[in-house]
């Protein structure tokens, strides 16, 4: 990797050395991938004779005119807030080995770069977690001694040197107290069972019974396999999305399999084989099983929780 | 056993001999401890722990047990294959992710018999010598998980639990894990890799054959919830009694679970093998809906080859072999495998000439693509293949290739995968389309047929030729 120099302030740059065409070709420096700045669209502010060939001091502090930089990040293109005026003393450059190469190899520090998006850290990255309007049913996630106490009565359960068998039981403590499975509660359940975080979210990720968004307060999980969907389940899903206005059409089948109603009371999800094929249709409301409901008793069903 | 009163509408029907379902729906019944050895309970706890470990082993041998899984492997010879220098501890795990579409047994012991499997399961782990237990739970049991958890810390009050048990000098402790909704957790190494707090790839075998390389590497017992309760009923009558039930081995009782068009579903503890469809679907279940007929079953699970109504079969071998009709089959283990199904977990799904096959196709290749693990290549895409076709077979969109199209796709994926899966998947595919293709061509038209601008001038042009 290419070590890290800072440029003295009052540094002058030996032009002769540097690898300049003039006229015609374009100037393009490399910065680290995947951001690009486009030469030619830099207004250099030199205070002396910019003619002359070789030997020109540029002077220091220069200044580039970020209103007229190019950023491109991947396939998105960012322009640089207009009054923004990035002082070059401030910049570090960081040579790709011994040699310092200004301007062609020069980098651009980007930790020191405001506009630059933050970045995120793999878990942030991967959970899929938008805000819904089940979120006011649920509180925010902290790590209480009663949460803390059940984590460590759950990981006793395993051997001394398996404490990562306690992955499943952590994450249902934490789902049901909090509605769904947060980046900030996969750092607390990795570090409690001292496991990378990646092995917590590969877990949350596979399991459909590991939500990532809150769900309503009232979360019905129906029976979309054959005996149920025989019984008429579907009509019964249908239903249940009538009377509580729900919009499932923005489901993806696989990964966003949740759909919460406006008022943050109801969601719905279409389950597989809830093993009650005799008494179809059947679902599951928050931890209660119901059988034989059909698309007559959804209005029944919900009532019951709501008054 | 004569007094036992069951709720009314619940009343066991007259060809059921029950044992495992004995106490399910009983009047007067809760899921207490106290109710539970008021009935007897726990007395075959310490008969077991009186004998040597392995003359437990020799008596569910003797019985001829099979597992009540899906598979049917004897029992008693899955517990021989712990071996014998062995020097690690041994694991038992009761499998309790009952999660076969049609299938619905687990949930009535667990629900109101957990003694009875708590038992069985101290039985169990004596006899293979595990200090350890585990019962797996589905996640979308969440009241069965605290029953379970409750009867736990009962029987470890009572002395049923615990270090020494009922003096015995043998120790035992049972925990519940609870699942996450995902069918391949009821694959044995895939619930060995979910409890090990992983994603439930299924491990291959060999080598990984969880009796010698199991949870953490260890020998490792995995059985189905009904299997571990029929030794506690093994012990009370002892082997020899045992396999007189039901047919040569065939042996004991088992749950059938019956549901879809049937007037009166629900579920069922025969004799294996003294039940044919016809007893079962007529004067068990009611028969048919009314104005309606049966037109195909599916006996064993979702997994199961799809066996239709008007169907007969040769069963047996040489001089024995026989025709019997569909309706003729006895439910055991082998005429159904002799009929190309399986008799599985026992889950039976009954259609009626109401149902399109195109729509049961559909519905059954959307759950096998939600459900596939994603570990081996055929089977994470072919499942989603088989989907897709079958998708556009009922939305009308496909061409009678398709057909064909989806019966390639399901013998790519059948047999060239880690787990049992890839069968599950294909094999209601491969028969379906076996049993039903006339069905399934008329429900597509040539006219779907996609052609690029290159084909349609290509064809228009041999056919000038061919004048």
């Amino acid at each position: 990797m290419s070590s890290r120099i800072e440029v003295p302030k009052p540094q002058t740059i030996d032009r002769s050395r540097l690898t300049y065409v003039k006229g015609g070709r374009p100037l393009l420096v490399k910065v680290p991938h995947p951001a690009k700045v486009d030469r030619n669209q830099l207004n250099y502010l030199f205070s002396g004779d910019s003619e002359e060939v070789g030997g020109i001091d540029i002077p220091m502090p220069a200044k580039i005119d970020v209103s007229k930089l190019v950023y491109t990040f991947g396939d998105r293109e960012i322009v640089a807030p207009k009054p923004a005026v990035i002082d070059r003393n401030t910049l570090v450059y960081l040579s790709t080995g011994g040699v310092i190469r200004a301007p062609k190899a020069r980098r651009i520090n980007r930790e020191e770069l405001e506009y630059l998006p933050k970045k995120l850290t793999i878990i942030e990255q991967n959970v899929h977690s938008p805000v819904t309007p089940g979120q006011v049913n649920f509180p925010p996630f902290e790590v209480t001694p009663e949460l803390d106490k059940k984590a460590d009565e759950r990981i006793a359960q395993y051997p001394d040197d398996q404490s990562r068998s306690a992955v499943l039981p952590l994450l249902h403590e934490v789902q049901h107290k909090f509605g769904f499975i947060s980046p900030e509660s996969i750092e607390w359940v990795a570090g409690k069972l001292d496991i990378a975080a990646i092995k917590v979210l590969e877990v949350v990720s596979f399991y459909p019974g590991f939500r990532q968004k809150a769900p309503g307060k009232f979360h019905v999980r129906v029976c979309r396999t054959l005996s149920c969907a025989m019984g008429g389940s579907y009509e019964l899903m249908e239903k249940l999305c009538e009377i509580t206005e729900i919009d499932r059409s923005k489901e993806d089948g696989h990964k966003d399999t949740i759909s919460v109603s406006p008022c943050g009371n109801y969601s719905v999800e279409f389950a597989e084989c809830l093993a009650s094929c005799g008494t179809a249709p059947v679902c599951l409301v928050n931890d209660d099983f119901h059988e034989g409901v059909t698309e007559e008793k959804a209005q029944a069903l919900l009532d019951s929780y709501t008054s | 056993m004569s007094d036992i009163k069951y709720l009314p509408g619940k009343e066991p029907h007259a060809n059921e001999h029950r044992l495992i379902f004995k106490n399910v729906d009983r009047e007067g019944w809760d899921t207490s401890i106290e109710t539970y050895l008021k009935d007897g309970g726990y007395e075959m706890l310490k008969k077991g722990l009186g004998m040597e470990p392995k003359a437990v082993t020799e008596q569910v041998k003797t019985s001829g047990l099979r597992g009540r899984g899906g598979a049917g492997f004897p029992t008693g010879i899955k517990w021989g294959f712990i071996p014998p220098n062995n020097t690690k501890p041994v694991y038992l795990i009761c499998n309790g992710d009952e999660s076969e579409p049609g299938t619905f047994k687990d949930r009535y012991i667990v629900h109101q018999d957990p003694h009875q499997l708590i038992e069985g399961m101290v039985i169990s782990a004596y006899a293979v010598g595990a200090h350890t237990a585990y019962i797996y739970i589905r996640e979308e049991f969440p009241e069965a998980a605290i029953t379970l958890e409750k009867a736990i810390a009962e029987a470890k009050e009572k002395g049923f639990l615990g270090k020494d048990i009922q003096g015995s000098g043998f120790d035992l402790e049972i925990y519940v894990h609870r699942g996450a909704a995902a069918y391949i957790c009821g694959e044995e190494t895939g619930l060995i890799e979910s409890l090990e707090g992983k994603r439930p790839y299924p491990r291959i075998k060999p080598p990984y054959f969880p009796a010698a390389m199991g949870l953490y590497m260890a020998p490792t017992i995995v059985n189905n919830v009904e299997s571990l309760c029929h030794v506690v009923h093994i012990l009370r009558m002892g082997g020899d009694e045992y396999v007189k039930l039901g047919t040569p081995r065939n042996s004991g009782t088992r749950i059938l679970c019956v549901s879809g068009d049937v007037k009166n579903p629900g579920y069922f503890e025969v004799q294996v093998g003294k039940v044919t469809f016809r007893e079962l679907l007529y004067d068990m279940c009611g028969g048919p809906k009314d104005g309606r007929e049966f037109k195909a079953v599916i006996p064993g699970g979702s997994s199961s080859k799809i066996l239709r109504c008007n169907e007969s079969f040769k069963i047996g071998r040489g001089d024995d072999a026989k025709d019997l009709s569909f309706w003729d089959l006895p439910l055991d283990f082998d005429t159904l495998a002799a009929a190309g199904s399986m008799a599985g977990s026992g889950g039976v799904i009954v259609l009626d000439d109401s149902r399109r096959m195109s729509w049961v196709l559909n519905n059954i290749t959307h759950f096998y693509a939600h459900e596939s693990c994603g570990q081996c290549t055929p089977c994470r895409e072919g499942s989603t293949w088989m989907k897709k076709v079958s998708d556009r077979i009922e939305g009308g969109k496909a061409t009678p290739q398709d057909v064909e199209t989806l019966e390639q796709i399901a013998y790519q994926i059948d047999g060239k995968t880690v787990c049992a899966f890839g069968e599950a998947s294909a094999w209601p595919v491969e028969a379906m389309i076996d049993k039903f293709r006339e069905e399934l061509v008329s429900a597509t038209s040539e006219d779907n047929d996609f052609k690029s601008a290159e084909r349609k001038a290509q064809e228009e042009f041999m056919s000038a030729v061919n004048v």
